[in-house]
């Protein structure tokens, strides 16, 4: 395997077409345009399938069909367009249908601007369209993270036949990083057999990819399935990352993507002055990692408080509340607009939240 | 690094320089850094911003560092600095004739689509009047082979409507990089420069790697970089650690082939 140079949108396009995606429908926007424009090129070489469609509505609806007849199928879009997408993203997941959507975020709210932001974490997380549905959501940190997660997405997708979203700053999709890619002709597995694709019948029972439950008892019944398949996924989904640093921590700090490594940073520099932060990271927005970040929150030094950080206004700090149970106090530091925090900000950050442990 | 500026003594065609390749290759970096270090010597040195196509990590984020050096910085003003929009300021055309003594840098934009904004200056251009250096990065999807480098040119040129007039080496992983990226980088770029016919004008490395015996060994002009498009988690004290002098700094026109990029620390004589 020889490291090359890509920018994290083309990673995550050839993560995907090594991953067996053979088909791709978008529509443009920034910071997310590199991915469609480097999937029109590479899956042209693997005899792949690449549609603009007019809309995001489109692209979305053209997932769902391709989805619909059993083949790999992804799209991907910025804030904007995630929220355009909201519809299909119901309808997909009710017809339990599996496909991976990309979310490079910006920063909102409307049209808002193009530089990096982690303000769609409630979209994420809490479902984009109507009803009682829940998507995967897999949050990168770095372009060789973005790769693998997004092999892990479609992986998962097909596992529970249900949307799973890769959900990134901008930061990712246009930083550069060296990546490795597993050896390989560079083309992915097909997709298994399965007993739920539509496709010429050939004498089997008939198959209806369908969301439309007329009747109560009936839609009850699929939502309590829908139910027990997201209580399934909540109990072996979860992923995160803990560094505890050596011999205990008096500060938890939490974040996600481009901001967990900006904490990276500060909880490095003020650990070599002695002071003991620690850093969680979920990767895993959906299902959050809960009983993990309890049990680091339990193992903090006396009473010790958790730090979220977030590029965005108080968002994930909802279910650092949730995990926390009222057992330790939550303190939040965000920003937004694009405005990136540095190393130093963090830093204060930390320092002020350990004054106050002390205190 | 002392130096005459008189001794620098750029060649006409040389006053223009602009700096196109592949997305990934470096440009930006490798168009502050040369605006920097020409600055450094003395001459007088402006550079546009003409990335339309890339909406993050363009050298209008170097603007606060190369106006503190005196370099004229010319970008979209007010907040279209932040747009993804295919903006080009008036003060573009001034730039086009510099005075004797003065050294236009342009940064365009990745691939055929970034540098097809350096068609509408067309007019303005006359040949021998421009350089246009390809940037190389050995190290990126589609420019690790000579035939994907050639394929880059081709498409480059037939954008820009301009001709490639020369080739630098910029093979780099980013802080991965060694020595070796950058030597294997430089065989590519002779052999594209060969297969082309067209110069291969400068080497760019990392300050750290711009010292090693084999990297400073090269015949070619070196370019000792220093990373000025950093991601946010990343200090600038490594920065400060690139950009520590090297001892066997040449003085400016002492090496011949060093004109335009005096820096050549290890021609001696």
């Amino acid at each position: 395997m020889t490291k090359i140079l890509m920018k994290g949108n083309e990673a995550l396009g050839e993560a995907a077409v090594r991953a067996g995606c053979v088909h791709f429908f978008g529509y443009p926007i920034t910071p997310q345009t590199e991915i469609p424009e480097y999937l029109v090129k590479r899956l042209a070489q693997v005899g792949g399938t690449f549609v603009q469609a007019e809309s995001e509505i489109a692209a979305i609806h053209m997932v769902m069909g391709a989805s619909g007849v059993g083949v790999r199928c992804m799209t991907s879009s910025s804030s904007p367009g995630i929220s355009l997408m909201a519809e299909g993203m119901s309808y997909i997941a009710a017809c339990e249908l599996p496909c991976v959507v990309v979310n490079m975020m910006r920063a909102g709210p409307g049209l808002g601007g193009i530089l990096p932001a982690q303000s769609d974490y409630h979209q994420a997380t809490r479902g984009h369209g109507h009803g009682d549905y829940q998507v995967i959501v897999l949050a990168p940190s770095s372009v060789q993270e973005a790769v693998d997660l997004m092999g892990l997405a479609f992986e998962l997708a097909e596992r529970w036949r249900n949307p799973v979203m890769v959900c990134a700053d901008g930061m990712i999709g246009q930083m550069m990083e060296p990546v490795e890619f597993a050896d390989g002709d560079g083309r992915g597995p097909p997709m298994p057999p399965n007993d739920w694709a539509l496709g010429v019948r050939e004498g089997r029972r008939r198959r209806i990819v369908n969301s439309l439950y007329l009747s109560p008892e009936e839609l009850l019944a699929h939502n309590r399935k829908l139910k027990a398949k997201y209580d399934a996924i909540a109990a072996t989904e979860r992923r995160s990352e803990l560094d505890a640093g050596a011999g205990g921590y008096d500060v938890l700090v939490v974040a996600f993507g481009t901001m967990a490594r900006i904490c990276r940073t500060a909880v490095d520099e003020l650990r070599a002055e002695g002071l003991r932060p620690a850093l969680f990271r979920p990767i895993s927005l959906k299902p959050f990692p809960y009983p993990e970040l309890r049990r680091a929150l339990d193992a903090i030094d006396g009473d010790g408080p958790v730090l979220a950080v977030e590029m965005s206004m108080g968002q994930m700090v909802d279910d650092v509340r949730l995990a926390a149970e009222g057992t330790r106090r939550v303190l939040f530091h965000g920003t937004a607009g694009g405005v990136v925090p540095s190393p130093d900000d963090v830093a204060a950050e930390i320092r002020a939240a350990l004054g106050a442990a002390v205190a | 690094m002392s130096s005459a500026p008189e001794a620098v003594a750029p060649r006409p065609a040389e006053r223009l320089i602009a700096l196109v390749g592949g997305y990934g290759s470096g440009k930006t970096e490798v168009a502050v850094n040369l605006a920097l270090h020409l600055r450094a010597h003395g001459l007088v040195v402006q550079i546009a911003d003409l990335d339309l196509v890339n909406p993050y990590f363009r050298c209008r984020e170097a603007r606060e560092a190369m106006e503190a050096a005196g370099v004229r910085v010319v970008v979209p003003e007010g907040p279209l600095v932040y747009a993804d929009l295919p903006i080009v300021t008036p003060q573009v055309a001034g730039l086009l004739a510099p005075a004797p003594g003065t050294v236009s840098i342009l940064d365009v934009g990745g691939d055929d689509v970034g540098s097809r904004v350096l068609s509408s200056f067309r007019p303005l251009l006359r040949e021998g009047a421009y350089e246009l250096w390809q940037v190389v990065n050995a190290r990126r999807p589609f420019s690790a082979t000579v035939g994907g480098c050639l394929a880059q040119a081709d498409a480059i040129a037939a954008a820009s409507r301009l001709r490639i007039t020369g080739l630098v080496s910029n093979a780099h992983l980013l802080d991965a990089t060694d020595a070796d990226v950058v030597l294997e980088g430089v065989a590519l770029t002779r052999a594209v420069a060969l297969a082309a016919g067209i110069p291969l004008r400068l080497v760019a490395a990392l300050g750290r790697l711009a010292d090693d015996p084999r990297v400073a060994a090269l015949p070619e002009p070196l370019l000792r970089l220093e990373r000025r498009m950093l991601p946010p988690w990343l200090r600038p004290e490594t920065r400060a650690r690139c950009a520590a002098p090297a001892p066997r700094t040449v003085p400016v026109g002492v090496a011949t082939h060093a004109r335009l990029v005096p820096e050549v620390h290890r021609r001696h004589g």
